[in-house]
């Protein structure tokens, strides 16, 4: 009888917590099929497969990239082939979209500018047609969906981050092996400010290719090599070392982050493989990396070849691993499995603890996430105002409100950085 | 499509027809061949002689049916059989490909005159490349042809495609002018010979489209107009024949420029456009000579090939994709040797040893110089007595690679494959079985394209079982003929490019074991009587095509996707003297094109193609003829990969003139 109350009362805690999911997940459908699609996932059931369509009665476009909350009201998703950022009230609606970024990749806000990678040489501007040789990244303005500068970074340049005032862009030269260029090995520091070029940083690792994800000073970068001669390379990168004009800001590991992701307790969770086209042999690897622990030992500890609870175990079992997630709200996490190649894609959900909790059928190619704040409080687009900022709430660097603040981390609140 | 814009079209046709007949008229231009009826004659006693050996699964379209439909290459030809599913990308220069009985493209030889065109990059034949208007016959084989003299390289395929050229028999002149819809002009020009046992031609063709067709996406979630960019297409071909008895030379020139669309996709304006292009050099040139010498038959064969491609995406109004200028060359060198002795007139014993030497050549990135030496030997068997027929081989393929590539050449291929055929006639019935394994050896882009080859690819193998009855009927006034049969494929090791797990990154693998059942069924039916000629073509394709790839994995057992279950074609020609009229229907069954969503489908489709012609003579061995097609009459949108539309409704006029 106890045992059964015990039962009862984790049930309705599991539920409880499972209220607070709500994961916005976009699925990057087939290139060029014009079939890319937002799951979106709420209290363990997929709640749909074409969530943007269902919402706004149209088609989201070919191969969504990247999505990021921007603030309370605002939501942007780069739509990569169809040259399009789409912008959405975390309730679906679209409220704008623009065209002036083409060839899009990553995105990244201070909460009140979306800053945007792309690997085309035009870009729209306020003030007219831009052109460059290499890539670039653009700042939009979330009042206007204006870009309100360009400026020039690397060759294809993929992630990016913003910490304190400055964007950490991560260049990949990755049309090397058909354009006259070789591949970049660089990661561009820009004040956000001025969108001016503050320096490069050299990694001596090529291509740095993937997910990047950051946790607050730290960022985790996926160097995937040449698959031929260069071999695959995590590189951990401290952005505060960096802005000191240190050039000993980051550590190469022997590993590869193809897939990556943050952890609440600022840790990074990576999956990802070697390749070398010479075997046709791979050899994977699935770590969780302490960053400090990295930074401090430089390379000698930090990195456990180990996920939390099952997650590993389940992981290797899917068929095509080719995202991970963990929400930052609650410490839930996911991974997505491409599937069989033609068929839907599959989200795998575990408990913070790592225990599998469910798998749920999505579309092809699930990829990119985003989880709701849990209250779940939505307000107009117009009511974004400078004055928002100011509503006693923290936030992180991503504008998203946090109701767990962690040690050792910067927040915003009220519009000034606090160090909790 | 609206009503105003049928009525634009139609009206911009019959300005079009004035202009061109007053245009023809003015320049007393040239024309078609006066030979056809002849050549018709000549046509029809092949068949007959190919009638009598009904063992192998043939379909044939030749002569005047040939001619009759509406048909501008040998892939609009080949959708009239059974069997048979087009791969084409849309837009006019689009890459059209064949697939039978769901083998895959790269299991389809194509063969002019008995040798194989061949691609040693990608292994698929652009079939648009290839003109009707000099060939006589287009056959299918499933399996094997079953000649008793057959190079070894013709048992080397799971289906093969026979384009026969056609044999002059008298002098004459003859010129074409087309306009059709899309801004598409073309004119050709024959000119042919017969005199001393040798006959001849020479034809020129050239032609340009603009390709710029409407096209429009409507359902619950968009309603899309546009016009077709960048599907654009120039050609010219020039060829030339020389046959003598049993000698015969073929030479061969293709140049075109044109442009790739992308797929129809989400865009806020045209403000940015994505343009890839390519240009095309193909030259060929071959020649056959087979002799006679009491039971005894040689055939010798030799070809040489040399094919240019460059593919560049580096435009000015292409600011914002990957800049790529990429040339590819191949060269190709082929000779065979056959051998057949007939001890007795019902056995026939052959043996045949073919080599091929290709190179290719490419300015990609981490790649370098590939040859490939490629040689085949075959011995098979051939029995027909008393009615029971039996046809067995025995094929050996050897292929080596040498190139200082960074991953280094493939090993050696080494494999026997068998093929066997049994038959039995009773009079007009004939029953038959067979079998055949056969692999494809992957191709120089499968092991060495730089960031997707992988040299460790086994080859793909099919395996194939079909059972089969045919049927003839012939009076002087009617001719009527069935065949049905049903078949069973697996194909193993199916070598397609996958991404790999973890890396972003994809690669050439060896991955899907596919399983097919099917039933391909044909029957015509002729009539003539005084001045009318009525020909009734129909036939039908049911098909079960199967994932068995991973019995754990969601799709097992579930259809492959593109494959119709059903797909039917009836076509009706009515000829009265020389006026000729063709209605044919073409019908494809819904068709997955993902596993991921039940409304991932292509919808079926039907094409109603019409085809008048009228051939008037003007003077002694001068005639003129004229001919109005219409395509996809009910203007009906479909596509054969999802967005990639095909053309809708559309006009061919063409104005000939032979002398």
């Amino acid at each position: 009888m106890r045992k059964s109350i015990f039962t009862l009362i984790l049930a309705v805690m599991t539920h409880m917590a499972m209220a607070q999911e709500k994961i916005i997940l976009l699925n990057e459908g087939n290139w060029q099929a014009d079939n890319g699609r937002i799951s979106y996932f709420e209290n363990g059931t997929v709640v749909s497969n074409q969530w943007f369509r269902d919402i706004n009665g149209y088609k989201l476009g070919d191969t969504p990239n990247d999505i990021i909350q921007v603030n309370d009201n605002l939501i942007a998703i780069a739509i990569n082939w169809s040259n399009i950022v789409q912008f959405i009230k975390p309730n679906g609606e679209a409220v704008a979209a623009t065209e002036d970024v083409p060839n899009n990749r990553k995105l990244a806000s201070d909460g009140r500018h979306v800053y945007i990678s792309s690997y085309g040489h035009e870009c729209g501007t306020v003030d007219g047609m831009k052109e460059f040789t290499k890539g670039y990244v653009a700042k939009i303005d979330i009042n206007t969906f204006k870009v309100v500068a360009a400026t020039e970074v690397g060759y294809e340049p993929e992630g990016i981050a913003y910490y304190k005032g400055h964007l950490f862009v991560a260049n990949t030269g990755g049309y090397a092996f058909q354009e006259d260029h070789e591949y970049e090995t660089t990661v561009s520091i820009l004040d956000a400010e001025t969108m001016t070029l503050v320096r490069n940083v050299d990694t001596h690792q090529i291509n740095l290719y993937g997910k990047m994800s950051q946790s607050g000073k730290y960022l985790c970068i996926n160097s995937p090599g040449d698959y031929y001669d260069i071999q695959a390379a995590a590189i951990i990168f401290d952005c505060d070392k960096a802005l000191e004009g240190d050039d000993d800001c980051f550590v190469t590991l022997p590993y590869a982050a193809t897939y990556n992701c943050t952890t609440r307790d600022g840790k990074f969770l990576a999956i990802g493989s070697r390749y070398s086209y010479y075997t046709g042999e791979y050899q994977f690897n699935y770590i969780t990396i302490d960053p400090d622990e990295v930074m401090m030992s430089d390379g000698a500890s930090g990195v456990e070849e180990s996920l939390p609870g099952t997650v590993l175990e389940d992981i290797k079992k899917i068929s095509m691993p080719y995202g991970i997630y963990v929400n930052p709200y609650t410490g839930y996490i996911y991974a997505t499995d491409a599937g069989e190649f033609v068929s839907g894609g599959a989200l795998y959900q575990w408990s913070p603890e790592g225990q599998l909790l469910g798998k749920h059928k999505v579309y092809i190619n699930p990829a990119h996430f985003l989880s709701l704040p849990p209250d779940g409080h939505f307000t107009g687009i117009e009511d974004i105002t400078s004055e928002k900022q100011d509503d006693g709430y923290m936030h992180d660097l991503h504008g998203r409100r946090v109701t767990t603040p962690q040690p050792g981390h910067i927040y915003i609140k009220n519009g000034k950085k606090v160090l909790k | 499509m609206t009503k105003t814009s049928l009525f634009k079209k139609i009206t911009l046709c019959g300005i079009l027809l004035c202009i061109y007949i007053s245009h023809v008229c003015a320049q007393d231009a040239d024309t078609h061949s006066s030979g056809i009826y002849k050549e018709l004659a000549d046509t029809l006693g092949s068949v007959n002689v190919y009638g009598r050996r009904p063992l192998a699964t043939r379909q044939a379209l030749h002569g005047k049916e040939l001619q009759a439909l509406s048909t501008t290459s040998i892939a609009d030809a080949l959708k009239y059989f059974a069997g048979v599913q087009i791969k084409d990308y849309g837009g006019l220069g689009g890459l059209k490909t064949v697939n039978v009985r769901s083998l895959g493209a790269q299991h389809v030889g194509i063969y002019i005159d008995g040798i194989r065109v061949t691609n040693a990059q990608n292994g698929t034949v652009d079939l648009g490349k290839f003109s009707l208007s000099t060939m006589e016959t287009v056959e299918l084989y499933n399996a094997n042809k079953l000649d008793d003299c057959q190079s070894a390289s013709e048992y080397a395929s799971g289906a093969t495609v026979y384009l026969r050229t056609r044999r002059p028999v008298n002098d004459s002149l003859s010129a074409q002018l087309r306009v059709a819809s899309f801004g598409t002009y073309m004119a050709k020009a024959n000119m042919q010979f017969a005199r001393k046992g040798w006959c001849g031609f020479v034809d020129i063709e050239g032609l340009t489209s603009a390709g710029d067709y409407p096209f429009r996406y409507k359902s619950e979630f968009e309603d899309t107009i546009g016009h077709r960019d960048n599907s654009d297409i120039k050609y010219g071909r020039i060829e030339g024949a020389l046959f003598k008895d049993g000698f015969s030379s073929h030479i061969y020139y293709y140049y075109s420029e044109r442009g790739c669309p992308g797929g129809i996709v989400r865009r806020l304006s045209d403000k940015y456009t994505n343009v890839g292009r390519e240009w095309d050099g193909d030259f060929f040139t071959q020649m056959s000579y087979n002799w006679q010498a009491g039971n005894h038959r040689f055939k010798v064969n030799a070809k040489y090939t040399n094919e240019y491609l460059r593919y560049c995406t580096d435009y000015p109004e292409n600011q914002n994709t990957a800049k790529v200028n990429n040339h590819y060359r191949q060269e190709d060198i082929y000779g065979a040797a056959c051998y057949s002795w007939r001890p007795w007139h019902w056995m026939a014993l052959s043996a045949s040893y073919d080599i091929r030497y290709s190179k290719l050549n490419a300015d990609l990135k981490h790649f370098d110089t590939v040859h490939r030496t490629d040689q085949k030997q075959v011995a098979a068997l051939q029995i027909n007595w008393r009615g029971m027929q039996l046809a067995a081989s025995l094929l050996h393929q050897h292929y080596k690679d040498y190139t200082q590539t960074h991953t280094g050449a493939a090993d050696p291929l080494d494999r026997f494959t068998p093929s066997i055929s049994l038959g039995y006639t009773l009079k007009s019935l004939t029953l038959r079985a067979w079998h055949k394994k056969i692999f494809r050896a992957p191709t120089l882009n499968d092991l060495y394209y730089t960031q997707a080859g992988n040299r460790n690819l086994k080859p793909e193998y099919t395996k194939q079982w079909n059972i089969g009855a045919e049927w003839h009927y012939s009076s002087p006034h009617w001719n009527a003929s069935i065949q049905a049969d049903g078949y069973i494929n697996k194909i193993e090791n199916r070598i397609v490019c996958l991404p790999l797990k973890g890396t972003y990154t994809w690669s050439m693998m060896n991955y899907g074991y596919t399983y097919c059942r099917g039933l391909n069924a044909t029957g015509n039916v002729r009539h003539s009587i005084r001045d009318w000629n009525f020909s009734l073509l129909t036939s039908l394709t049911w098909q079960r095509d199967l994932d068995r790839t991973d019995p754990d994995g969601d799709i097992y057992n579930k259809p492959i996707c593109y494959s119709p279950t059903l797909s039917y074609g009836i076509t009706g020609i009515v000829a009265w003297r020389r006026l000729s009229l063709t209605v044919s229907d073409l019908h494809v069954s819904e068709r997955m094109w993902s596993y991921a969503d039940p409304e991932d489908v292509l919808k079926p489709y039907n094409n109603i193609d019409i085809k008048l012609s009228y051939l008037h003579t003007v003077a002694k061995k001068t005639d003129i003829g004229i001919c109005l097609e219409v395509n996809d009459l009910l203007d009906e949108q479909y596509e054969h990969i999802p967005r990639y539309p095909m053309p809708g409704r559309n006009y061919k006029l063409t104005l000939s003139l032979s002398l």
